[in-house]
């Protein structure tokens, strides 16, 4: 993969440029997510300033709120990409002025995605209804 | 308010429900006259909601519609055995941001019984016990609304019109018979099997008009399952729901609840617990009838939880009861907080603290009636 164009719906369309993370869950804030070290716990990964493509969230509505500590201690995603809103995410999100997209094609994504290396991946948004992912 | 002219906070709290409007497909905000604020608990919300909450609260914002708050995680009275009071300084210093913005204080999940919602009216209420309600007895429109977006309706007085506020969404699709043997005293074990076996909006026949039983089956229902209304039978006002032509006929019994229903007796600690959600008046005054001759017994414990404003109109009462051994709460409940007790038996009469007392505390815990519970944990 050289590069790919992805159809996204905005909900907060802020530009943002990232590293590409996929975890490809419905990943539960509140529960899953340490504020401190801002690690997702059931794969032990860091999501701190990348861009995170995932399912959804799912859970406690206290989720929104574990997405406000991250941010305020600089350990958020710089946005997200996923395949299904919630409260929870919405809520979150524009609290925190983290953009956050929802992927029209989100099984596609996520097939062209697995074919490669995503740690070598780089998200651009530059607003309006396209995502661009390259090779760094 | 978008723009900034009532200031920032104004505008950041209108952005998040125009966001919510937007995520949704929805066209347009509505006005609310009542907003019930969830997400007070610290044992809910930890250190991250209170730093949000100090930091909306340092903006200096006003609730611009009538707003009461739901329970915390500490005994307002204090005196409390059975409950943890561990975090009361971070519990109080919530409390003080709320109250400061003009959220009452009714640290209650029965907001219903401070200001009667209208047929059709706007809404915008967390806590899934006191929704549930809103919409099925009062025929009032309110989604089950997160912690944040309450605070945000509470400061701007909208929320966004989508879920329970159109007619489309609250369409009855089964209609669901409930046999004479299921007594008003089960109405816990009742709702319980409702959240886990129904998935569609009911119209549930055969409800005694019992607004303490009705109050605590919708609250149980709300726990298991994801339901914002259950109409009830010549409960529910006309005019706040449709009927869909095709309605799928079940019925429930005694015989597929009494899983989870206490039967016999126990040894060891039995604690007795009611409250969820909170006692109504009428409730109370029952409760206080029956120790006029009894007392809890020395190896039992006997919970009771109450909103926060009883503390002044009961003052006598809740003396009178903490004398004959029970230990009455305030502002509170075991779901939100935690206990300083291991129980070796927990029985109520509400679903929702049997589902929360299982899944959360890892207790023992059977759902049985009022007279039941009183029978085990008390003595002449």
């Amino acid at each position: 993969m050289r590069r790919l164009l992805i159809e996204v719906k905005p909900v907060i369309a802020k530009p943002f440029t990232g590293s590409v993370l996929v975890i490809d869950r419905y990943i539960s804030f509140y529960g899953e997510v340490d504020v401190e070290n801002s690690v997702y716990k059931p794969l032990n990964i860091h999501i701190a300033n990348k861009v995170l493509v995932f399912k959804g969230s799912r859970g406690s509505t206290v989720g929104s709120y574990v997405i406000y500590g991250l941010s305020k201690r600089g350990g958020a995603p710089i946005a997200m990409i996923v395949k299904n809103l919630d409260p929870v995410l919405v809520s979150g999100c524009v609290l925190t002025d983290i953009p956050l997209l929802v992927a029209q094609n989100y099984d596609d994504l996520i097939k062209n995605l697995s074919q490669s290396s995503t740690s070598g991946l780089k998200a651009t948004y530059r607003g309006g209804s396209y995502v661009e992912i390259e090779e760094q | 308010m978008l723009s900034g002219e009532k200031g920032f906070i104004v505008a950041k709290m209108m952005e998040l429900i125009v966001k919510m409007c937007e995520a949704y497909g929805c066209e347009k905000l509505v006005r609310v006259n009542h907003v019930h604020v969830s997400g007070v608990s610290y044992v809910n919300i930890g250190d991250y909601g209170l730093e949000f909450i100090k930091d909306i609260h340092s903006y200096r914002p006003r609730a611009s519609v009538y707003t009461t708050t739901n329970p915390v995680c500490v005994d307002l009275t204090g005196l409390s055995r059975i409950l943890s009071n561990e975090f009361i300084d971070k519990q109080l210093v919530i409390n003080k941001y709320f109250e400061e913005m003009g959220f009452q204080p009714t640290y209650s999940c029965i907001p219903y019984y401070f200001r009667k919602p209208s047929v059709n009216e706007h809404l915008a209420w967390g806590e899934s016990s006191a929704v549930i309600y809103a919409n099925s007895v009062f025929g009032a429109r309110t989604n089950r609304e997160g912690a944040p977006l309450t605070i945000a309706s509470s400061i701007t007085g909208y929320t966004y019109f989508a879920g329970m506020h159109m007619d489309e969404n609250r369409v009855v699709k089964i209609s669901l018979n409930v046999d004479r043997d299921v007594e008003p005293e089960l109405y816990g074990a009742l709702g319980y099997w409702i959240g886990e076996n129904i998935h569609e909006t009911p119209i549930i026949k055969g409800i005694v008009e019992n607004y303490s039983s009705i109050k605590i089956m919708l609250a149980s229902a709300a726990a298991t399952g994801d339901f914002a209304l259950v109409v009830i039978d010549k409960i529910t006002p006309k005019g706040s729901y449709r009927v869909s032509d095709y309605l799928e006929k079940i019925s429930v019994g005694f015989k597929d609840i009494e899983e989870n229903v206490f039967r016999g007796r126990e040894e060891g600690y039995v604690l007795g617990y009611i409250g969820c959600p909170h006692l109504d008046p009428l409730e109370f005054r029952t409760l206080v009838e029956k120790f006029s001759n009894r007392r809890v017994k020395r190896e039992c414990g006997f919970l009771v939880s109450i909103p926060y404003p009883f503390l002044s109109i009961f003052r006598s009462e809740i003396d009178f009861l903490r004398k004959r051994g029970v230990d009455v709460v305030a502002g509170t409940c075991p779901i939100v907080s935690k206990l300083t007790v291991k129980p070796d038996l927990v029985l109520t009469n509400s679903g929702k603290a049997f589902f929360y007392f299982k899944n959360i505390h890892g207790l023992n815990v059977r759902i049985a009636s009022f007279e039941t519970i009183i029978d085990n944990v008390t003595e002449k």
